[in-house]
């Protein structure tokens, strides 16, 4: 079967073949005299220079400012022009400005080695693998943030920052890993693998996806500049009246919440509209991979809800800048506003971190069990189901503020129905693991492990949706550990199971299974350790965000840090295998080393600059693992490549 | 599998997959231009939520003190432009869907000018307002409307700028003066483009009614 059998061609004749591509203009050739990251650099420093100054510039005359030696104006156009800058400098504006004289752009220019991860690509496949970067650079900055915290809670009347300066790390931690979290599946993953699962030869707006990372990246910069700002002090939530009080460090967190929200939207709209357009021929949407429904159900929520904080944060720049008070009670504004409207998006975040890690262990489970996916439709449902429902929920992080006590039972009603959803994939999971003859690879333990973390999360999720409970328990370690264990357990196991999955088919080259399972096993044990004696400190009533507690949890809580460093060491474990594996040692990957017959695995190694030499033709579902007599999934189109149901490992 | 891909020049395509390809982009345009449309709106229901909570709250009776108003004659013009730059490229459209690209640029070309010159307006509204951004909860609101409204009526021009370049540069694969369809791909995907480019005028057209109303009208 080809193409040709799905599609009518009566129309083909009309169809003129397309333009040949326009010239490139000389910022997209090869070389280091065209636009990459050093110019992008220079671009941001300049913008920020340039904006910094026209601020003080149009207003260090205002009495308001004058009086109070700061410029949240200077500081917000700053840091506004320096991001422009920065899309200006690493090529993302090319376009956009073509595009006023009526240009097209043409297809980029390859660019070969490892140059084009420092440029602006329109490949898929190198924003990728961009993304696996720019995200571990970002866990790396909020974890030596979390040992930093974990040291100073290793005695209560010692210590090693003030506690301004404790408050302020703790809020860059917070700030940094839940904005690394969001894109942390959708961004590497999401963008590598989307095109090649559903058998598109590219994604439907390259350009957007490639702007999604870049502005990540600003936004990275932008919130990292709190620190030389002097910090905020509110915690990851930005809770008003504080945030209004608070120093230039708070127009970072605003500006780059706001940032980072453009290139979430970006992502996930890009995304969507791939899914939703560039299915191969027969990929109906009963045959997507489950994990392409989990990245859908993410980017929906990713272009709805994302839009809210975007709103939110502009409101509190124009607070901090211009003197407005949506946020400030004495004028006529609200401080419950920012909670409603940050809380509005920042539950459906919950979301768009959890359901890719759902999708990535739906994906590898049935590989590693060598099992179709139980209740494939009951998982798709269900992700779908926890989509719609999380836009109904936010209003449980107010039970303590800003809510009319009535509205409460309906808020923890909406809060416990998003767990049945939930627990339909978590069930999915489990059915899928019954009597199934498991290969205990690194991937599938870390599938496992995400299980055991996030049955554990979830159920304390159960505890603290009701009002009794979360009363008692708001603002405390408790909700620390529940939150570390769904996000952390959950989605950063799932991330590491995607990684060392889908790495030998991105690189080519295998990870090292020896230490990879080093790495497991560190991870696993000291993360439990870490975080599960929380829920004993926050029983016990030790607040967060604060730096010193009663005496008598000293023992709990140096535990609990011994832990934590460990839990560090093991992801410098994870780095020296990753290095040990693609620089020092490399071991060259086999086409499909785990027999999967999803489709990514069955086009060439390296993956080719348009993913598949024929569009494939999809044939049946894509979880026909040892099913005799099952047909291929794919026709590749080539005559040569065709991805069976009973594979090697099978037949084993 | 081998690899027979000119890297250079993109992939070897079949007719029937040059039409595949043609379908999904075209498809693309169209559901990127409506969800475009529903990222927009939460990001105005945003603003509408924050006027009705505030409203609502009067915190400190200080939700619009003095009977805070911006200036009406504004309000009316800047919309009714917005009104005439959205009815001038949906008119446009749906000239160019019937192979008529003169009409398409003409009109096209008017809603530009529209829409610049409500921009000129709201921004220039902000000198002849009777209140600080700060003065009461309506004045907070009013201000971030503006700003949301300037983001909109540069987002729509700028689309609509665009839209009319490119049919400059495309006047034969749109057919020239014929007034007859042009089959050309380009042309089909150009014409997807209008298409949502004056969807999204119409969006910004119905969504500020509700928005003129509430703040210079209620």
């Amino acid at each position: 079967m080809t193409i040709s059998a799905e599609r009518p061609t009566d129309v083909v004749a009309s169809i003129s073949a397309p333009p040949p591509s326009a010239a490139s203009s000389w910022t997209q050739r090869p070389g280091w005299l065209s636009q990459h990251l050093g110019t992008a650099i220079v671009g941001a420093v300049l913008g920020y220079v340039l904006g910094h100054w026209f601020g003080n510039f149009v207003s260090s005359s205002y009495p308001y400012i004058a009086n109070s030696g700061q410029n949240a104006i200077a500081d917000a156009l700053g840091l506004s022009v320096g991001v422009l800058g920065w899309l200006l400098g690493i090529g993302a504006l090319n376009y956009p400005l073509a595009k006023m004289i009526g240009r097209e752009g043409g297809e980029e220019p390859a660019v070969e080695g490892w140059s084009k991860y420092f440029r602006y690509s329109l490949d898929h496949k190198t924003v990728g693998m961009q993304y696996i970067v720019g995200v571990l650079l970002f866990m790396f900055t909020g974890g030596l943030l979390a040992m930093a915290i974990r040291t100073e809670l290793l005695n209560p009347t010692t210590h090693v920052f003030s506690p301004d300066t404790y408050i302020k790390i703790v809020s860059e931690h917070g700030t940094i890993m839940m904005m690394m979290a969001t894109s942390i599946i959708v961004g590497p993953l999401g963008n590598y693998l989307v095109p090649l699962m559903i058998g598109a030869r590219r994604m439907a707006f390259p350009r957007i996806e490639a702007f999604s990372f870049w502005i990540f990246v600003a936004g990275y910069m932008v919130i990292f500049s709190a620190l030389p700002f002097g910090g905020f002090p509110t915690g990851w939530t930005g809770y008003a009246p504080l945030q209004t009080q608070a120093g230039p460090g708070m127009v970072s967190y605003l500006l780059g919440f706001a940032v980072i929200g453009l290139g979430m939207m970006a992502a996930g709209f890009n995304i969507a509209v791939t899914i939703i357009n560039y299915r191969a021929p027969g990929m109906t949407w009963s045959r997507l991979p489950i994990f392409v429904w989990s990245i859908l159900a993410t980017a929906a929520l990713l272009t709805l809800a994302t839009p809210v904080l975007f709103a939110g944060g502009l409101f509190g720049l124009l607070d901090k800048t211009i003197q407005t008070s949506f946020y400030v009670t004495e004028h006529g504004g609200s401080s419950y506003l920012w909670q409603n409207l940050f809380w509005f998006f920042g539950h459906p975040e919950v979301y768009i971190m959890a359901l890719p890690g759902f999708g990535i262990v739906g994906e590898i489970m049935p590989v590693f069990t060598r099992k179709p996916l139980f209740a494939y439709k009951v998982a798709a449902a269900g992700m779908i189901g926890v989509a719609l429902l999380s836009f109904f929920v936010w209003q449980h992080h107010l039970f303590q503020s800003g809510i009319n006590p009535d509205m409460r039972p309906l808020f923890m009603l909406t809060t416990e129905l998003i767990s049945i959803p939930t627990g339909f994939i978590f069930l999915v999971g489990m059915g899928t693991l019954y009597k199934a003859k498991i290969r205990y690879e690194v991937p599938m333990l870390f599938c496992m492990a995400l299980f055991f973390n996030f049955l554990i999360g979830g159920v304390t999720g159960v505890f603290l949706s009701d009002v009794p409970v979360n009363v008692t328990v708001h603002g405390g370690f408790f909700v620390l550990s529940h939150f570390h264990y769904t996000i952390m357990g959950g989605l950063l196991f799932a991330f590491m199971a995607g990684l060392y999955f889908w790495l030998p088919k991105m690189t080519g080259r295998m990870m090292n299974s020896r230490i990879g399972k080093w790495h497991f096993w560190t991870m696993f044990i000291f993360f439990n350790l870490t975080f599960f004696p929380m829920f004993v400190i926050g029983l016990l009533g030790q607040p967060r965000r604060v730096f010193t507690y009663a005496s008598n949890l000293q023992g709990l809580n140096d535990f609990s840090s011994v832990s934590a460093f460990l839990l560090g060491i093991s992801f410098l474990i994870f780095f020296a295998n990753l290095m040990w594996s693609m620089f020092i040692s490399p071991v060259k990957a086999p086409a499909n080393p785990w027999d999967s017959l999803g489709l990514e695995w069955q086009t060439a190694n390296p993956v080719p600059p348009y993913n598949f030499e024929r569009i494939p033709v999809i044939m049946t579902d894509p979880y026909r693992y040892s099913e005799p007599g099952a047909p291929a999934f794919a026709d590749m189109g080539d005559g040569l490549t065709q991805s069976s149901s009973t594979t090697s490992s099978d037949q084993a | 599998m081998t690899e027979t891909f000119d890297k250079s020049r993109g992939p070897s395509e079949t007719p029937e997959e040059r039409e595949f390809e043609l379908r999904a982009q075209i498809g693309s345009i169209w559901s990127g231009g409506r969800l475009f449309i529903g990222m927009y709106t939460f990001l105005l229901a945003s603003l509408v939520f924050s006027y009705f909570y505030l409203r609502s709250s009067n915190n400190g009776m200080e939700w619009r003190p003095h009977n805070q108003h911006a200036p009406l004659y504004y309000g009316w013009s800047i919309y009714l432009l917005t009104v005439a730059a959205a009815l001038l490229a949906i008119y446009g459209q749906r000239r160019l869907r019937k192979g008529d690209v003169a009409d398409f640029q003409v009109a096209g070309w008017t809603g530009v000018v529209c829409g610049l010159v409500a921009l000129f307006l709201q921004i220039w509204e902000f000198q002849k307002l009777s209140f600080y951004p700060g003065a009461s909860g309506y004045s907070s609101t009013f201000i971030g409307f503006a700003v949301m409204n300037i983001m909109s009526l540069v987002i729509g021009t700028y689309w609509l700028e665009t839209t009319l370049a490119r049919s400059l540069r495309l006047r034969r694969e749109l057919g020239g003066d014929k007034p007859e369809l042009s089959m050309a791909a380009t042309a089909q995907e150009f014409r997807a483009g209008v298409a949502s480019m004056a969807y999204f005028w119409g969006f910004l057209a119905i969504g500020g009614a509700l928005l003129t109303a509430m703040f210079y009208v209620m």
